[in-house]
């Protein structure tokens, strides 16, 4: 039924459908929104990392002008509950304010309500708070203090590596980084005695109402979530924090609407961060290059409440082909706040480890480390012992290195030269994301006004949802997107997959299909039943093309959808929709996204400069449904990669335990004088295990591999490794002058 | 004054979010017309106590032009130029990203130049005319530059755009190069953390001419 003309809307880079409003400051991101008796809520932070409060005198804040109130253990202790652990997801468990134990610097403990903004924040440094303390440990020297797991293991790995003839044995580490989305973490909350309606910075609006109903203690129709736009979040919006709790339970508290925004301090403190890691990467070869050992050991540090696993060890055991491998892991407590997601959990830090390692290992083989990775391309994934289910690395790794023009790079250090004459050095890496989809409902309607209106309690954090399920409808309808209204960000709406793990497109493909082609089925129905033209016609026997109604071979007499429902009296056909995900398809396929980077980083000894000048990037996603969106992403994680390896650390205070440099001057991200050109080719193979498109998610792999490929690009131009990121400028002022030339 | 609750009046429960322009509409003020926060006092028609009255002790009066519109604004002096056009007036188009001019989301113009709104006292703007996003250009007719930012997808999330564009606006009468590297050298106050830079220098470049 679905027409074929229309289709080539999949994979067309159309503008997005909220661009007009983003640039035009109507946009309404979750602390823009505003209410009549607003109330603002500051929070006071703990300034010890362990330790408990031995007391709190909200005195001197409450009798400052416009303090409404002061919410602390001892008044507040009971209004929030904690969720039961099979139902919905949150990193931080303990109700904030529930007791006088501090676990981390920066913990809430105690809450100020005030009329405006500038005095809530006044009184909150007037809350005098006196803990009884102990020093903390916020040491990122780990050390295995819990079980040791195992993710994958297969043949003898500590024999193969003993026997091998070249082997490396190497540690990586990767530091606390912090998120950072320019949006605020932010909620405002709304209670009318009956229903909470919470304007959030959510990527999951779903999993936050589950998560909020429990905390609040009310069933989960009374919760409402709402976020029509988001400022971004990069797996830090994807749980609610405590703050969110503590804002909707002060309005519940208080009859009147509360805004509660998280500084920019806050944020490194109670919104999350990427773990640190450390890595021990063991690899073994045969003379020629053959992969006869990966042995991946990683940990990473925890809260002193709450679990999390850095799953470094995700691509690991399908990446390469090997007999013998393992990857295991365990982790230390510290006294740091819950560590959560952050793009590419997992793998981004994992594979900086294993891709570094295999850098190190063409060295170590006098090997280009293309032809390594060439070299070592399995059948079929050797983990699982599953066919993939659309892989092609090898072709990102051909179509790379042509772009980039890798076959002229000369493998001695320091020895290539750009065109201004400055040093350069040229590396590269492989890189992996799992594919996956999740169960999705939407709905669509299709309108007497002409208009098609989809509908998904799912978001848009920037990756461009709105457009792409836009691109979904008008792919069966023939609509232009101008005439498809899309409704997500509101629980209230059908149940929609998070934005998170590079899942929401893919998820949402098979839902907005399904929804689409049911509506469409309604509409050949009120057809029959109401026009003339078609009474008595079987379903079967009519068309449907560019939001009209025809008899099949009959073309020329098309009848518009809209003349049809507007005589019938009729507002709208609509259809529901659902996807599955992809529980069942992964039993039988290793489903995942593949891609290869390669880096030019220039580097002036006399002046100490580094920069990534110049990132070619293949990625093999699947069907690419907005190329242009895509394409932006892929550059965006890139971005973030030129970060990670270059800049980004979140420091902690050894005395105090407080995250240093919580604040964007401190905490230095890739600004627009930092950006590298980027070259982004996306293969397009579509991946049908997935969904009938063939859409994977984008959103991650961009940032897995890319840290790998600059170290190596880094090695290249100055001699020196690095294998603890970032790269300091430090590192490199003992590089070796005058190197090969 | 301060512990008593407060209730939020039953016959206007928030449940659809509201913006100062529905709710000044429903009530049949136009935004020019209207004192700031005597206005949402009657809207609220509540208990809670507007800014701006005897509950903000310290209050001044400050006298600006937000994109060609004038406005007088009893004000809390330790209220920003970022808070006054967010908090008090709902032109919620400028971003706040850290408060500490640190990341340019909060970037408006102040007679013509940029400015980071973050950083800057309202009431140090008496007489000043302020330019923000939303009187660049609407949906509807976008400013060259909008419009610039739209065909290029030079965003994602789209926080840092207003500030992104505002000074993008400005950065043309400034007495910086045309290059690409002099355009992102002058651009990288505004952090795009979603790291659409390329996208925003093509924009940029289109926009200007
Ligand atoms: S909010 Fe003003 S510079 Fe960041
Ligand atoms: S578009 Fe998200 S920060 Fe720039």
């Amino acid at each position: 039924m679905a027409p074929s003309t229309s289709v080539t809307v999949i994979g067309q880079g159309l503008p997005r459908i909220d661009g007009p409003k983003k640039v035009s400051g109507l946009a309404q991101y979750t602390s823009d929104h505003h209410f009549p008796g607003l109330l603002y809520a500051v929070p006071v932070t703990s300034t010890v990392a362990k330790g408990r409060i031995t007391a709190l005198d909200p005195r001197a804040a409450l009798a400052m002008p416009g303090v409404v109130e002061v919410f602390h253990q001892g008044n507040f202790a009971g209004k929030l509950f904690r969720k039961q652990a099979s139902k919905g997801k949150v990193d931080e468990n303990r109700p904030p304010l529930s007791d006088n134990t501090v676990s981390y610097y920066g913990q809430y403990v105690a809450l100020v309500i005030a009329r405006t903004f500038e005095q809530a924040t006044e009184a909150a440094r007037a809350v005098k708070v006196e803990y009884a303390s102990e020093p903390p440990n916020v040491s990122m020297r780990l050390a295995a203090e819990e079980k040791t797991s195992v993710d994958t293991e297969r043949g003898d790995v500590d024999q193969a590596f003993t026997s091998a003839p070249v082997k490396i044995d190497q540690v990586y580490t990767t530091p606390v980084q912090t998120h950072n989305p320019i949006e605020l973490h932010a909620s405002v909350a709304v209670w009318n005695g009956e229903q909470f309606t919470l304007f959030e910075t959510s990527q999951a609006v779903m999993n936050h109402q589950m998560v909020m109903a429990q905390m609040l203690g009310v069933q989960p129709q009374q919760v409402r979530i709402i976020t029509e736009y988001l400022g971004s979040g990069f797996g830090g919006k994807l749980w609610p924090w405590t703050h969110a709790t503590l804002a909707a339970a002060a309005a519940r508290e208080l009859g009147a609407p509360i805004k509660l925004v998280v500084d920019r301090a806050m944020m490194f403190q109670t919104v999350g961060h990427r773990t640190n890691t450390q890595q021990r990467i063991r690899l073994g070869a045969t003379a020629d290059g053959k992969l006869n050992c990966v042995s991946h050991d990683y940990l990473f540090h925890n809260a002193r409440l709450d679990t999390y696993k850095e799953n470094c060890g995700e691509a690991t055991g399908f990446l390469y082909s090997t007999p013998n491998l393992r990857a295991a892991w365990s982790f230390a407590r510290r006294d740091i706040a819950p560590p959560t997601s952050m793009r590419g959990p997992g793998a981004v830090p994992g594979l900086y480890a294993l891709e570094s390692g295999m850098n190190e290992l063409a060295v170590a083989l006098k090997m280009d480390p293309l032809q390594l990775r060439l070299a070592n391309q399995p059948e079929r994934d050797e983990s699982l012992d599953l066919p993939f289910s659309s892989r092609h690395l090898t072709e990102c790794l051909h179509t790379g290195a042509e772009r980039f023009g890798w076959a002229r790079r000369d493998p001695r250090p320091g020895s290539m030269r750009n065109e201004a004459g400055a040093v350069v050095g040229w590396g590269m890496a492989a890189c992996s994301w799992m594919a996956k989809a999740l169960p999705a409902k939407a709905t669509v309607q299709l309108a007497a006004n002409g208009r098609a209106r989809v509908m998904c309690g799912t978001q848009d954090i920037g990756t461009g949802t709105y457009t792409v399920v836009a691109q979904m409808v008008a792919a069966l309808t023939g609509l232009p997107l101008a005439r498809i209204d899309v409704v997500i960000g509101d629980s209230s709406l059908p149940p929609g997959p998070m934005s998170g793990g590079s899942m929401a497109t893919g998820s949402l493909v098979p839902a907005v299909q399904a929804a689409t082609q049911a509506a469409i089925d309604e509409a050949l129905q009120a057809a029959i039943e109401h026009d003339p033209r078609f009474a008595g016609k079987a379903p079967g026997a009519l068309a449907f093309d560019q939001m009209q109604v025809s008899i099949k071979g009959e073309q020329g007499k098309a009848v518009l959808l809209q003349d049809i429902l507007q005589a019938a009296h009729m507002d709208h056909v609509s259809g529901e929709g659902e996807g599955a995900g992809s529980a069942e398809a992964q039993k039988h396929y290793s489903q995942h996204s593949y891609g290869a980077h390669f880096v030019e980083v220039v580097w002036q000894p006399e002046i100490a400069r580094l920069r990534v000048d110049r990132v070619v990037t293949v990625i093999d996603a699947g069907k690419v449904i907005n190329p242009q969106t895509g394409r932006n992403q892929i550059e965006g994680a890139i971005m973030m990669g030129v970060g990670m390896a270059l800049f980004e650390e979140t420091e902690y205070d050894p005395r105090t335990g407080a995250p240093l440099n919580a604040n964007l001057a401190d905490y230095i991200v890739t600004t627009h004088a930092d950006a590298p050109e980027v070259d982004i080719t996306f293969l397009d193979y579509p991946d049908m295990t997935l969904n009938p498109l063939g859409a994977r998610g984008i959103g991650e792999i961009g940032l897995a591999g890319i840290a790998a490929a600059i170290t190596d690009a880094v090695r290249h131009a100055t001699g020196v490794q690095v294998r603890d990121l970032p790269v300091r400028i430090e590192d490199l002022l003992d590089a070796p002058v005058g190197l090969a030339s | 004054m301060a512990k008593q609750k407060l209730q939020f009046s039953p016959d206007n429960p928030p449940l659809l979010p509201l913006s100062r322009r529905s709710v000044l509409q429903a009530l049949g003020i136009s935004s020019t017309a209207a004192v700031l926060g005597s206005g949402l006092a009657q809207a609220a028609g509540s208990a809670a106590a507007a800014p701006g009255d005897a509950a903000e002790p310290g209050a001044q009066i400050l006298n600006m032009t937000v994109n060609g519109e004038p406005h007088s604004l009893k004000i809390d002096p330790r209220t920003t130029l970022l808070d006054a056009l967010r908090e008090r007036l709902q032109l919620t188009g400028t971003k706040k990203g850290c408060d500490h001019g640190q990341c340019g989301a909060c970037t408006v113009q102040v007679n013509g130049r940029r400015v980071n709104s973050c950083l800057s006292l309202a009431l140090m703007h008496e007489g000043d005319a302020i330019s923000t996003i939303e009187g660049l250009g609407t949906p509807e007719q976008l400013h060259p530059m909008q419009a610039a930012f739209v065909e290029h997808d030079a965003y994602q999330c789209g926080y840092c755009t207003s500030g992104q564009i505002m000074s993008a606006v400005a950065l043309a009468n400034e007495p910086y190069g045309t290059s690409d590297s002099d355009i992102k050298e002058a651009m990288s106050g505004n952090i795009c953390r979603c790291g659409a830079y390329s996208h925003i220098l093509k924009a940029i470049k289109q926009a200007r001419g």
